[in-house]
């Protein structure tokens, strides 16, 4: 049970150094995203002429490389836990994803119970690495062997940057549509977020961070 | 517009550079761009051998690969012709790979290749490198009319080349460039089969498109969406505070 209290207390959610690689990797996708759409949809094709979008595009996928290592820089406990959580489900988790249609629909609470990220999350964040691996992939062949990959390679290449890309962009727009509907945004602004919100959508997290729940009566 | 198409015949090329330099000239090319190469071949089995020249330049595919890659709609289809408009080229280099007989090139960051001379011709002249072959090996004309031409040349000379041959009818859907051949493909370094992979035609029509289809989809599933599930968040939330209000109340 939540108290009035909680509204107003906040918790650390995210670190600086963790807000600061998430906004590397979120401009440097959407860099990577509107270069890239301009070569791909030809409402937009017309500013890709002259190539400047392609030098935009290969700035924006360097950035988009070096968020990894940069993340191993400034906070490893973070990049560790980020990596390890993504890839490890509880049977709550398993839970969590067959009510999956009520969170997408808004209902929060009486959710089984959630640790720092949720299913969702976890399921977002191991598919955020998995796709940006074969779209860097893709992308380092296109960069160096464009011109000798033959037309069955350019296809093979550009349609597996294609799908990661289409994976990558799904993936961006479940992850703002969630963001926004459970207001989270202050997560990764100031790194806090209310107490109320995480006793509901994170129990487990708050109880492993031995702040014990403050019960109502 | 009715479909045109050049006569080359291979077996008629001395390899006296007229044409490149009638094109470097009239399409005022700067230097080092070239949309024609002599390449100089030698031909036959010992002792009969033979030199000769393939005149290399865009073939004008009817099924052209760079087309169907090109992502601005720099290269297109016209009269027969496959065209180009530098202006809006974006220097990906698709056609580059995608082009089976390695034709375009990359000059200044963007593609460079025959114009198949589109305002010469437009304005009822012929394209310059016809214009200046001293050994009748250009035409250009109508498709037709040309094919019945390479036809005829192939049949004059099967004697003293008995593999000649016509090459473009139906190569990548019939080419712009129909040719006379005096002996195989392979041997003039022309691919027996030019082919498009099926994979770049299914990118191009397909794999895009559905990425921009369902990218689009799902902002719009969303988007809907959004505005329902805030709601019920936000009114879950104030039972909740109802609740807390009630529980304090009754301590
Ligand atoms: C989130 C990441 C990325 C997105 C959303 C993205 C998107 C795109 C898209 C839509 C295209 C056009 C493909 C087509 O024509 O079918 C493209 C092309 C390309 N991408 Fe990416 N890309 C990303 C990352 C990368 C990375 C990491 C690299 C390199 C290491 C890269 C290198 C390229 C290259 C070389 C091309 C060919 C076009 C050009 O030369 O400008 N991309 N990208
Ligand atoms: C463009 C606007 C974006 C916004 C507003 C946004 C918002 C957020 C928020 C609020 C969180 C924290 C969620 C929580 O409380 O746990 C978060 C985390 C995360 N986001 Fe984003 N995001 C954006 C773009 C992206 C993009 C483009 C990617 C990947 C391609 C991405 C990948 C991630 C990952 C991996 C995390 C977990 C971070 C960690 O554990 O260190 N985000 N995002
Ligand atoms: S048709 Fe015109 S542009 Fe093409 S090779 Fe001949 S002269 Fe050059
Ligand atoms: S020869 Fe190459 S450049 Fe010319 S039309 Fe065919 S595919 Fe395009
Ligand atoms: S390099 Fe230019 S002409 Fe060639 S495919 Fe790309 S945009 Fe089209």
């Amino acid at each position: 049970m939540t108290t009035a209290s909680d509204r107003e207390e906040k918790v650390l959610r995210y670190r600086v150094g963790q807000r600061v690689v998430h906004a590397t990797l979120a401009i440097s996708f959407l860099m990577l995203l509107f270069t890239g759409l301009m070569i791909l949809w030809p409402p937009m094709a017309g500013l890709a002429a002259g190539g400047t979008s392609g030098i935009i595009h290969r700035v924006g996928a360097i950035l988009f490389m070096a968020v990894p290592i940069l993340y191993l820089i400034v906070d490893r406990r973070g990049a560790k836990e980020l990596l390890v959580e993504s890839f490890t489900y509880d049977k709550d988790d398993l839970a969590w994803f067959k009510h999956m249609g009520q969170y997408f629909l808004g209902h929060a609470v009486g959710m089984p119970p959630q640790g720092r990220l949720n299913a969702g999350q976890k399921l977002h964040h191991a598919g955020v690495v998995i796709t940006s691996a074969t779209v860097v992939i893709s992308g380092i062949l296109m960069w160096y062997a464009k011109g000798s990959l033959g037309a069955g390679g350019l296809a093979m290449a550009a349609t597996i940057h294609d799908l990661s890309m289409l994976a990558l962009t799904v993936l961006l727009v479940g992850h703002l549509y969630f963001t926004f509907v459970y207001k989270a945004l202050s997560s990764m602004t100031t790194g806090y977020v209310s107490k109320e919100d995480a006793e509901i959508e994170h129990p487990k997290w708050i109880e492993e961070m031995g702040q014990p729940q403050v019960t109502g009566d | 517009m009715a479909t045109n198409a050049f006569l080359l015949d291979i077996s008629r090329c001395i390899g006296c550079q007229a044409c490149t330099a009638a094109c470097k000239t009239g399409n005022e090319l700067p230097a080092g761009t070239q949309f024609i190469q002599l390449i100089e071949q030698t031909r036959g089995t010992f002792p009969n051998l033979e030199g000769g020249f393939q005149n290399h330049r865009c073939y004008h595919c009817t099924d052209a690969a760079c087309v169907s890659v090109c992502p601005t709609g720099a290269l297109f289809k016209e009269g027969g012709m496959t065209r180009l408009n530098r202006d809006v080229c974006s220097g990906c280099q698709y056609c580059t790979d995608a082009c089976p007989f390695d034709v375009p090139q990359m000059v200044d960051g963007r593609c460079s290749k025959c114009d198949a001379c589109a305002d010469v011709v437009a304005a009822g002249g012929t394209p310059w490198c016809v214009r200046t072959c001293p050994s009748d090996a250009l035409r250009f004309g109508d498709r037709q009319e040309i094919l019945a031409e390479a036809q005829s040349r192939v049949a004059a000379i099967k004697e003293r080349y008995p593999k000649a041959r016509v090459y473009g009818e139906t190569e990548a859907g019939g080419l712009g460039v129909i040719m006379v051949l005096p002996d195989d493909p392979e041997v003039l370094d022309l691919p027996a089969n030019p082919q498009v992979p099926l994979l770049v035609n299914t990118w191009q029509k397909v794999v895009q498109p559905a990425t921009m289809g369902l990218t689009g989809l799902s902002i719009l599933v969303t988007g809907v969406a959004a505005v329902i599930a805030r709601r019920n968040h936000m009114q879950e939330l104030k039972l909740l505070h109802k609740e807390e209000a009630k529980a304090d109340e009754s301590k």
